[in-house]
C-alpha cells in the first residue's frame, strides 16, 4: 500500500489514476495512468489506489462535494487532487519528524494542480486523450514523458525535492511581475496593441517578460500563469543559458540536468507499451515532450526555435509549438521572440492561419517588420528601470505578498529568505497552514466571503511571524531582530503596506 | 456494586468481588469486571436525545457537525454520539478497515481531511476512537478530545479491559458500558463550554480566603492513610482539594472524575461508593470513590485504595459536613454561585503602581502615554469581552464571566473554539510555545500572552485598538494577582503535579 518506508526511493510517490477504469476484478492495474517511481511493485501501487478509493467513498458520506483532500498518518502523508472528474492525482510523502511539518498540504496540492494545468495546456485534458485512445497506452506515454520531464527540475541527486518549509515565503503557481514606470507602461501598451492584429481578424494574444518577470499579458490569469511558468522554465534568457529551471528553488543549487531519469523504454513493457516512445518509431501518435530540457535555442532572427514539436510533415521545417488556452479552449501557435532580457510570447490562433508553417512564418516576419523598433524601445526602457535581482528586497523584512485573484506574488529574494532561522521559517510555514485552512473553509462556506484576518505571533526565538489577509490579498512577513512590542510589529506592517501595497493592509 | 444507602444506618451490600490492594490502588480482578459498573450509572437513567432512530443512511445523521465513535479493533461499535450503535455496525466496520489497512502498512492513521470535514483517529490498543467533525476546531483539539473520551472510558473500566480483547478479539464491550452514554455525552458537551478540556488545568469556585481555608482544613483533617484524595467540589469547580503526601491529581483526572460524578444522576440522590479509575494517576487500577452531595451543586469525593473503607469514609463525610455547616461554607458557596466569577466590567482602572513582579512581567507596549483614558478599554468598541488566565505553577485557571456582548450560546461556543485554536497555535509541539499572539478576524480580537508563570487569553471587540488591548491585558493580570487569594486554591496543598 505504499505506506511503509524502507528504501529511499519510496519517500515520494506520485500516482495518477482513473476511477472509471479497471472495474473488474483482476483488472485494477488498468486504473493507473502514471506511477512514480515506476519501480514500485504493482502490489504497492494497487494498495495505494485501493486506500484512496476507499477513502473517497467513505468521505463522500459526509462531504459529498469535496471528498478526500489528504490523509495524514504517523509516518506518511497523502495529498489528493481531482483535477478532472474521476481523475485523481495522489502524492505520497514520508514524514521525517511529525512535529516539524516540512510542507503544507496547500503547497503540495498546488504542485499537483500545476502539473495538471501545464499538461492540459500542451496536450489537452487527460480524459480527452483517454477518449481518443481508450486502451490508455497513449495517455500513459504522454503522462510519463511529461511528468518525468517536469520532475527533473525537482530532482537533486536521486531524490525528488518538493516545496518545503524553506519555501514558505514563496507561492508555487503564481506570476511574479515587474514594476514599471508610467512611461515604460505606455510603451509596453503600444507594443501590445501593435501585436494584437498580427494574424488578421482574429486577435493574437501576447505575454511580455523581462528577465524572469512578467511585464504584460493579454491572457486570462489561469492561462497567464501556465505560459509564464513555461517561459521561465524553458524560454527566458536565464532558462536558455542555464538549462535548468530558474523559478525552481533548486536553481541556485545542483544542476538537475546531470541526473539520469529512467528512459520510458526501461519501464515495464506490459504496462506502458513496448517501444513506441521515441518520435521516430511512432508516426501515428508523436509524443511531444515540451518540458524536455535544453531543447530551445535562439535563432538568427531573434525567434526561439525548438525541434520538440517535430517537423512539419514532409519537410525539414521545425513545427511551431501549439498550446491550448484554458479559458477559450482555443488552440494557439506559440512564437517566442527574444531581445536581450526581453522575451515576447505571441500566441496566434491556429484557426486563423490556413496554410500552416508557411503562414506562421509570414506572421512572424510581419511582426518583426512592424514591431521590432517598439521591442527595442521597450527593452531599453525596462533595462534602465531594472533594479537587479534584489530589486524587491525590503531591508529588515522577509515577506510574501499574494494577490489570489490575479495569481500574482512578490517575495523577498530567495537569498534573503535563507538568512532566516529554521525556527522562524517553521513558524511561518505553520502559520501559513493555519491561514490556508481558514481560507479553504471560508471558500467552502455558502456565503463565500473572503476571510479578513490578522495574526501577529511573537515566536519563541523572538521573531515576529505575521499574516494579513484582506479582500483576496495576503501578506506574510517575518521580522527577526525586531522590537518586542506588538505595536512595533504592527507599525512595521503598516509602513510596509503603505509603501509597497497601496495601503491594502493598513488599518485606517 | 456501587452501594447506596437510603439511610445512614443501612450498610451497603458487601462488594461482590475482591481486589488485591496495592499502593497505587488495586488492579482489577478479571471476571468480575462486569460488576464494576456502578449501579448508580447503569440504573434507570434515560439518556437525553440521542437520535436513536438515525444511522449512517440518514441524511440528518450525515449532517451532524461532530460525531464521536468508540469501536473495538474488530470493528464492533462501542459508542456513538448519534444514532444507534447496533445499526452503525457496518459503518463501524468501515472505520476499522481504514485503521487496519493503514496499520498493515506499518503506519497509523491520524487524520483524513475532506472539504470542511476532518476525520481524526486515535488508536489505544484494542480501542479505536474516531471523531468526524466539520467544526473549525484544529486537529490537535479534536485529538485531545478523543484522548479525554478514552480517559473517561478508563474512569469506568480501567485499562484491564485490554485483557479481554487479548483473550477474545471479538469481545463485546457494550454491556460493560451499558447506560454510561450520558457520561460520554456530557463530556462531549463540555468540550464546547469547559475551558478545562483544552487548557488542562482546573478552576476554583471564587471564595473568601478564610472560607476556603476552613474547607481545606477539614479536608486535611480527614485525609489520613485511608484517604488518597479529598475534594470538595461545586459543579465543575474546586472548593478545596487535599491529597495524601507525594501523590498528585492531574487536572484531566479531576475533569473526568467530576464529569463522571455530575452526569450520573444517582450519585445525587444518595451517598455512593463506586470504583473509579484515574487514568493519569494509574490507568490500570481502580480506586474507590465515596461520593456525597451536600446540596444540588456541592459534593464531596473521597478517594481511597481500600475497597472496604465505606464506613470510615462515611464517618469522614459526617465530620466534614458538620464543619461546613457550622462555618457556613455551604451557604457561602451558594452565594458565590449567584455572584458568579470575575466580571470584566469590574476590571479596576490602571494601577498607579503594580507589584514589582508584575511590572517586570508586563506585556510590552511602546508608548504608555497612548493610554490617556485608562478606562476606555472596558466598554464600547474597544471593550474586553472575556478572558482566561492560567497559572502555570498552580495548574489552575480562572475564566471570567462573559460581557453582555457575548450573550448567546452560539457566540460563547464560537469564542471557546477560537480560544482552542489560539491555544493549539501557541502550544505548537515542534516550535512552541510562542510568546505572544494577536489575532483579529470578523468575530474577535484575541490576545494571548504566555510567560513562565501564566498564560492569558483575552477576547475583545473585533474593532479593539491594539494599544488599548495590551493595556487592558496588563490590568487583567494585575487584577488576577490582586484577587488570587479568592480565585485560586493557594499553598498548603501537597499537590505537586
Amino acid at each position: 500500500m505504499g505506506l511503509s518506508s524502507s528504501s529511499s526511493n519510496e519517500e515520494i510517490q506520485l500516482c495518477i489514476f482513473d476511477i472509471r477504469r479497471g472495474q473488474n476484478e483482476g483488472e485494477e492495474m488498468d486504473k493507473i495512468l502514471f506511477f512514480f517511481p515506476n519501480s514500485s511493485p504493482f502490489s504497492k501501487q494497487l494498495s495505494l489506489i485501493g486506500l484512496t478509493e476507499a477513502l473517497i467513498t467513505f468521505t463522500s458520506i459526509f462531504s459529498p462535494h469535496s471528498p478526500c483532500d489528504s490523509i495524514h498518518a504517523q509516518f506518511h502523508s497523502h495529498i489528493f487532487h481531482q483535477p478532472e472528474p474521476d481523475i485523481w492525482f495522489i502524492l505520497l510523502l514520508s514524514k521525517i519528524n511529525d512535529s516539524e511539518p516540512l510542507w503544507t498540504d496547500h503547497a503540495l496540492r498546488n504542485f499537483l494542480k500545476h502539473i495538471h494545468s501545464l499538461f492540459v495546456m500542451f496536450h489537452g485534458s487527460v480524459r480527452s486523450i483517454l477518449e481518443k485512445e481508450p486502451s490508455g497506452g497513449l495517455i500513459r506515454r504522454y503522462l510519463y514523458s511529461f511528468i518525468m520531464d517536469y520532475l527533473r527540475d525537482f530532482i537533486v541527486g536521486k531524490k525528488l525535492h518538493l516545496p518545503s518549509f524553506r519555501d514558505c515565503l514563496k507561492e508555487h503557481g503564481t506570476v511574479q511581475m515587474l514594476t514599471i514606470s508610467r512611461d515604460a507602461a505606455i510603451e509596453v501598451q503600444s507594443l501590445v496593441k501593435e501585436l494584437e492584429p498580427s494574424a488578421g481578424n482574429t486577435p493574437c494574444h501576447s505575454l511580455v517578460l523581462y528577465q524572469d518577470l512578467l511585464v504584460s499579458t493579454t491572457l486570462s490569469p489561469d492561462d497567464t500563469i501556465n505560459l509564464f511558468t513555461y517561459a521561465v522554465l524553458r524560454l527566458t534568457p536565464h532558462a536558455l543559458s542555464s538549462g535548468a529551471s530558474s523559478w525552481s528553488y533548486l536553481r541556485k543549487g545542483n544542476n538537475a540536468s546531470n541526473t539520469v531519469i529512467e528512459h520510458p523504454s526501461s519501464m515495464s513493457e506490459s504496462f506502458y507499451g513496448s517501444s513506441d516512445t521515441s518520435p521516430s518509431e511512432d508516426n501515428h501518435y508523436h509524443i511531444v515532450r515540451p518540458l524536455q530540457p535544453d531543447k530551445w535555442s535562439k535563432g538568427k532572427d531573434g525567434y526561439l526555435v525548438t525541434d520538440l514539436w517535430g517537423a512539419e510533415v514532409g519537410t525539414w521545417v521545425f513545427a511551431t509549438p501549439t498550446v491550448w488556452l484554458q479559458q477559450s479552449g482555443e488552440r494557439m501557435y506559440l512564437c517566442a521572440y527574444q531581445h536581450r532580457s526581453l522575451t515576447l510570447i505571441l500566441l496566434i490562433p491556429v484557426s486563423s492561419i490556413p496554410n500552416g508553417e508557411q503562414g506562421v512564418s509570414a506572421v512572424k516576419q510581419q511582426v518583426l517588420e512592424n514591431a521590432s523598433l517598439k521591442i527595442l524601445k521597450v527593452e531599453e526602457k525596462l533595462s534602465k528601470g531594472w533594479g537587479g535581482e534584489n530589486a524587491y528586497h525590503v531591508s529588515g523584512y522577509r515577506y510574501l505578498l499574494l494577490d489570489g485573484d490575479r495569481n500574482v506574488s512578490r517575495a523577498s529574494p530567495a537569498t534573503k529568505v535563507t538568512t532566516l532561522s529554521k525556527e522562524s521559517l517553521l513558524a511561518m510555514n505553520k502559520l501559513r497552514q493555519e491561514v490556508e485552512l481558514e481560507k479553504s473553509r471560508a471558500k467552502l462556506d455558502s456565503d463565500g466571503c473572503e476571510k479578513d484576518l490578522e495574526v501577529c505571533i511573537r515566536a519563541k526565538n523572538n521573531a515576529w511571524v505575521i499574516a494579513r489577509t484582506t479582500r483576496g490579498k495576503e501578506l506574510y512577513m517575518v521580522l527577526e531582530k525586531a522590537n518586542e512590542t506588538l505595536l512595533y510589529a504592527s507599525d512595521a506592517v503598516e509602513k510596509f503596506s503603505n509603501r509597497y501595497c497601496d495601503g491594502t493592509f493598513s488599518l485606517d | 456494586m456501587s452501594s447506596s444507602s437510603d439511610h445512614d444506618g443501612n450498610p451497603p451490600p458487601p462488594p461482590s468481588f475482591h481486589f488485591s490492594d496495592d499502593e497505587r490502588g488495586s488492579s482489577s480482578a478479571t471476571t468480575e469486571i462486569v460488576n464494576t459498573i456502578p449501579r448508580s450509572v447503569t440504573s434507570s437513567w434515560i439518556p437525553r436525545k440521542r437520535n436513536l432512530d438515525e444511522d449512517d443512511a440518514s441524511i440528518s445523521w450525515r449532517k451532524r457537525k461532530k460525531h464521536f465513535f468508540i469501536l473495538s479493533h474488530s470493528g464492533k461499535p462501542i459508542y456513538s454520539r448519534y444514532g444507534d450503535e447496533f445499526k452503525l455496525a457496518g459503518f463501524s466496520a468501515t472505520l476499522q478497515a481504514i485503521v487496519s489497512f493503514v496499520e498493515n502498512g506499518g503506519d497509523s492513521v491520524k487524520l483524513v481531511r475532506a472539504g470542511k470535514h476532518q476525520v481524526v483517529f486515535l488508536v489505544e490498543g484494542p480501542i479505536y476512537l474516531v471523531c468526524i467533525s466539520c467544526t473549525e476546531e484544529p486537529y490537535d483539539s479534536l485529538r485531545g478530545q478523543l484522548e479525554l473520551i478514552y480517559g473517561q472510558m478508563l474512569v469506568i473500566l480501567t485499562k484491564s479491559i485490554n485483557r479481554y480483547f487479548e483473550k477474545n478479539p471479538k469481545f463485546d464491550m457494550t454491556p460493560l458500558l451499558g447506560g454510561t452514554d450520558i457520561v460520554f455525552s456530557s463530556l462531549i458537551h463540555s468540550f464546547s463550554w469547559n475551558p478545562g478540556t483544552f487548557i488542562h488545568a482546573y478552576t476554583c469556585l471564587p471564595l473568601a480566603y478564610a472560607t476556603r481555608q476552613v474547607a481545606g482544613a477539614v479536608l486535611q483533617d480527614v485525609a489520613d492513610s485511608d484517604v488518597l484524595f479529598a475534594t470538595l467540589m461545586c459543579r465543575h469547580m474546586v472548593i478545596s482539594l487535599v491529597g495524601a503526601q507525594k501523590t498528585s491529581l492531574h487536572p484531566d483526572d479531576m475533569l473526568l472524575l467530576s464529569n463522571f460524578v455530575m452526569s450520573s444522576e444517582s450519585f445525587r440522590t444518595s451517598e455512593s461508593f463506586s470504583p473509579v479509575c484515574l487514568p493519569r494517576y494509574n490507568p490500570s487500577a481502580f480506586l474507590y470513590a465515596y461520593i456525597h452531595y451536600f446540596d444540588a451543586d456541592t459534593y464531596l469525593i473521597l478517594l481511597t485504595t481500600s475497597s472496604d473503607a465505606f464506613y470510615h469514609l462515611k464517618d469522614c463525610r459526617i465530620r466534614v459536613e458538620m464543619v461546613l455547616l457550622k462555618s457556613n461554607v455551604l451557604s457561602e458557596v451558594q452565594r458565590s454561585l449567584l455572584d458568579g466569577g470575575m466580571h470584566v466590567d469590574d476590571l479596576p482602572p490602571a494601577p498607579c503602581s503594580g507589584s514589582s513582579h508584575l511590572i517586570q512581567n508586563r506585556l510590552p507596549s511602546d508608548s504608555p502615554e497612548r493610554f490617556k483614558e485608562p478606562n476606555l478599554g472596558i466598554a464600547g468598541p474597544a471593550g474586553l469581552w472575556h478572558f482566561i488566565y492560567r497559572s502555570i505553577d498552580l495548574d489552575q485557571y480562572v475564566s471570567s464571566e462573559f460581557s453582555p456582548s457575548i450573550n448567546t450560546v452560539q457566540q460563547r461556543k464560537r469564542l471557546y473554539r477560537a480560544y482552542q485554536k489560539l491555544f493549539v497555535s501557541m502550544h505548537d509541539k515542534g516550535i512552541g510555545p510562542h510568546k505572544t499572539q494577536f489575532r483579529r478576524d470578523e468575530n474577535f480580537v484575541l490576545l494571548c500572552w504566555v510567560t513562565q508563570d501564566f498564560e492569558l487569553y483575552a477576547a475583545f471587540d473585533p474593532l479593539a485598538d491594539k494599544a488599548l488591548a495590551i493595556n487592558t491585558c496588563n490590568r487583567v493580570c494585575q487584577w488576577v494577582k490582586d484577587v488570587e487569594n479568592e480565585i485560586f486554591l493557594l499553598g498548603g496543598s501537597p499537590l505537586s503535579w
